[in-house]
C-alpha cells in the first residue's frame, strides 16, 4: 500500500497531466466551458424544486438551496465513479504499450471530478452568501471532514468498479442502474428527517430505521452532513392537498458527530480495500482472458 | 544546452547492458468467448474453455547499451510480446527481465491521443507518459512540432489530422523524450518517403548518441538499413541471433521452404 502511493507520488506529473486532460475535455466544445457544465445541475435542480414545491407540497424557504447542497456532492459521486469505470478500457491502447501506475487512471478521473466539484461548490457558496444571504455557521468547520470522507469513499469504489469493468463488460450497466437506485435511496430530493418521522411504521421502530438507513448507506450520511454543515437547520413542512388535508412537520435533527466519524472510518476502509483490490488485479488488464 | 551532456554521461558509463533477458517465459490464457461478463460468470457452471499460449519460450538475450537489435519473425512469433515485457506492460511468467535506463516505445497511431484535444495538448500527455516532466516538455515543444512538420495545425484538434500527421507527431514525441532505449514496432511504414528518410536519420542520430534501439519490422530492407545485429523469433523461441545479413538469410530461406 505504501509502495503503491509512493509510486503514484513519483508519477505525480503524469497524474496532474491526466487531471488537466480530463478537465480540458470536459470544458471543451463550448465557449463558456466551466459555466456551461454548471447548466445541467442547475436545470435539474430547478425542475426538482418546481415538482417538489408545487406537486409534492414541500414548504421550505430556499428549498432549491437545500437540494443543491446535496445534489452537487451527489453528481461528484456519480460522475467520478462513472468516469473512472471507463478509464481502463478507454486507455487500453496506451496501457498495452507502456508502463505507468494504472492507479493513476481512476485516481485522475476521481480527482478531476473533485476539482470540478470544488469549482461548482465555489459558485454555490457565492450564491448562498452573496445573493441568498445565508449566515456563516460554525459547523462549516466540519465540511473538510465530510469532503475527505466522500473523496475516500468515491476513490475506493472507483478502484473497484474500474477494475471490474475492465474484466466484465456488463458492469457498466449494473453501475448505472445502481446509481439510479442509490439516488432515490439517498436524501437529495427529500430530507433525512422525513425518514426519522415517517408515518409508515410504528413510532417505536422509527429511530432504529433512521440509524440503520444512515449506517447502511454512507452516501445518505454524507449528503445529510453536507446539508447540516452548510445550511441552517430547518423544520421540513409538507402540505399536499392531494394526499392529506393536514400539514406534516418534520422537526430538524442535528448532525451526530459520531456518525460522521463512523462514516469517515468506513470510507477509509473502502479506499484501502479498493486500492488493494486494484493492486492485485492491475497486471491482468492487458491479458484478460 | 543541458540535454547532450546528460546523454554523454549515459553513454560514457557503458557498463551495464541496456536489456538483459534471462530464461524469460510468458504464457497467456486465451478465451474463446466473445467477451466476458458478470452474467456469463454467474451462468457458467462449466469451467471456461481456456487455451494456453506460450508466447515467449526460455528467451535469453542481452542488448548492450548503444546497440541496435532488429527483431524479425512471422506474425504471432512473440515480437510484440517481447517489446511489451521490456516496456513493463506484461509481467513475465518466469525468468528475469532487467532493463537499465528509460524505455520509450513508439506509441501506435493514436494510442494515447485524445481526438478532441489539440495537437499541443496531446503532446503534453504523451511526452509526460514517456517520462518527461511538464517543464521539459515545454522546453522541447518547438522541436517536437517542427520535427513533425505540424506548425500550422498544432492548435487544431487531433481528430482533424490525417493518419500520416498522427504518425509524424507520435514519432516526433518519442524521438524527443531522451529515452535510453527506444522500442520501434513496425510504425514507420505509414509516412511518406521523405518523412521516412527523416525518421531513419533520427534513428542514426540515436545510434551515434549511444542509445539502444529494439527494432521490429517485416521490412527486411529497413532492418538491413538500421541494425547490424538481428534476432529471429520463431513461436516464441530464439531461432537465430547474429549479424543482420546472416539472420535475414536464414529467415527468408525458412520462409520460402514449405514446412
Amino acid at each position: 500500500m505504501i509502495a503503491q502511493w509512493k509510486e503514484i507520488w513519483q508519477f505525480r506529473e503524469l497524474l496532474w497531466t491526466l487531471i488537466l486532460r480530463e478537465l480540458r475535455v470536459r470544458y471543451k466544445n463550448s465557449a463558456l466551458g466551466f459555466f456551461w457544465s454548471l447548466l445541467n445541475p442547475l436545470v435539474t435542480v430547478m425542475v426538482m424544486t418546481v415538482v417538489f414545491k408545487y406537486v409534492m407540497g414541500m414548504q421550505i424557504p430556499n428549498y432549491s438551496a437545500y437540494i443543491l447542497v446535496a445534489y452537487l456532492p451527489w453528481t461528484f459521486f456519480q460522475y467520478a465513479i462513472l468516469d473512472s469505470s471507463q478509464t481502463i478500457i478507454g486507455y487500453m491502447p496506451v496501457i498495452k504499450k507502456i508502463y505507468f501506475p494504472r492507479e493513476l487512471l481512476p485516481l485522475g478521473a476521481t480527482l478531476a471530478n473533485l476539482v470540478h466539484f470544488g469549482l461548482a461548490m465555489g459558485v454555490l457558496f457565492a450564491y448562498l452568501y452573496l445573493i441568498v444571504g445565508v449566515p456563516l455557521q460554525w459547523s462549516l468547520l466540519w465540511l473538510p471532514v465530510v469532503i475527505v470522507s466522500q473523496f475516500l469513499l468515491t476513490l475506493g469504489l472507483s478502484m473497484f468498479i474500474s477494475c471490474l469493468n475492465a474484466f466484465y463488460e456488463d458492469v457498466k450497466y449494473l453501475v448505472s442502474v445502481g446509481m439510479q437506485l442509490l439516488f432515490f435511496l439517498s436524501p437529495v430530493i427529500y430530507f433525512s428527517e422525513q425518514i426519522r418521522h415517517t408515518s409508515m411504521i410504528p413510532e417505536a421502530q422509527r429511530e432504529s430505521l433512521f440509524w440503520a438507513y444512515h449506517l447502511l448507506n454512507p452516501v445518505a450520511t454524507l449528503l445529510m452532513a453536507y446539508r447540516k454543515t452548510i445550511l441552517p437547520p430547518i423544520h421540513v413542512e409538507q402540505q399536499n392537498p392531494a394526499m392529506s388535508a393536514g400539514r406534516v412537520v418534520f422537526p430538524d435533527m442535528p448532525l451526530p458527530l459520531w456518525l460522521l466519524f463512523v462514516n469517515l472510518g468506513f470510507s477509509l476502509l473502502i479506499a484501502w480495500l479498493g486500492m488493494r483490490y486494484f493492486d492485485r488485479k492491475k497486471w491482468g488488464f492487458v491479458e484478460r482472458p | 544546452m543541458a540535454a547532450p551532456e546528460v546523454l554523454g554521461g549515459a553513454s560514457a558509463q557503458q557498463a551495464p547492458p541496456a536489456i538483459q533477458l534471462e530464461q524469460l517465459n510468458k504464457e497467456f490464457l486465451l478465451s474463446h468467448q466473445p467477451y466476458a461478463s458478470l452474467k456469463g460468470l454467474l451462468l457458467s457452471f462449466l469451467p471456461r474453455r481456456l487455451e494456453h499460449l506460450h508466447a515467449i519460450k526460455n528467451l535469453n538475450l542481452t542488448v548492450q547499451a548503444g546497440e541496435t537489435v532488429a527483431v524479425i519473425g512471422k506474425n504471432g512469433s512473440g515480437k510484440s510480446t517481447l517489446l511489451g515485457i521490456i516496456a513493463r506492460v506484461y509481467k513475465p511468467t518466469s525468468g528475469r527481465c532487467i532493463v537499465n535506463g528509460r524505455v520509450a516505445p513508439l506509441l501506435e497511431l493514436g494510442a494515447g491521443f485524445h481526438p478532441d484535444l489539440t495537437g499541443l495538448e496531446n503532446i503534453f500527455f504523451n511526452a509526460v507518459i514517456l517520462g518527461l516532466s511538464r517543464k521539459q516538455t515545454q522546453e522541447r515543444l518547438e522541436q517536437i512540432v517542427a520535427f513533425a512538420e505540424l506548425e500550422e495545425y498544432i492548435d487544431a484538434p487531433i481528430r482533424t489530422y490525417s493518419v500520416g500527421m498522427l504518425m509524424r507527431l507520435g514519432f516526433s514525441i518519442a524521438a524527443h523524450v531522451d529515452a535510453d532505449i527506444l522500442l520501434v514496432d513496425e510504425v514507420l511504414a505509414v509516412g511518406d518517403a521523405q518523412f521516412q528518410a527523416k525518421c531513419y536519420r533520427k534513428i542514426q542520430e540515436f545510434q551515434t548518441m549511444g542509445r539502444s534501439i529494439l527494432f521490429v519490422s517485416h521490412d527486411m530492407e529497413a532492418v538491413r538499413k538500421v541494425a547490424r545485429r538481428a534476432v529471429w523469433l520463431h513461436q516464441g523461441a530464439l531461432q537465430a541471433d547474429g549479424s543482420t545479413d546472416e539472420v535475414i538469410g536464414q529467415y527468408l530461406q525458412a520462409m520460402n521452404t514449405p514446412a
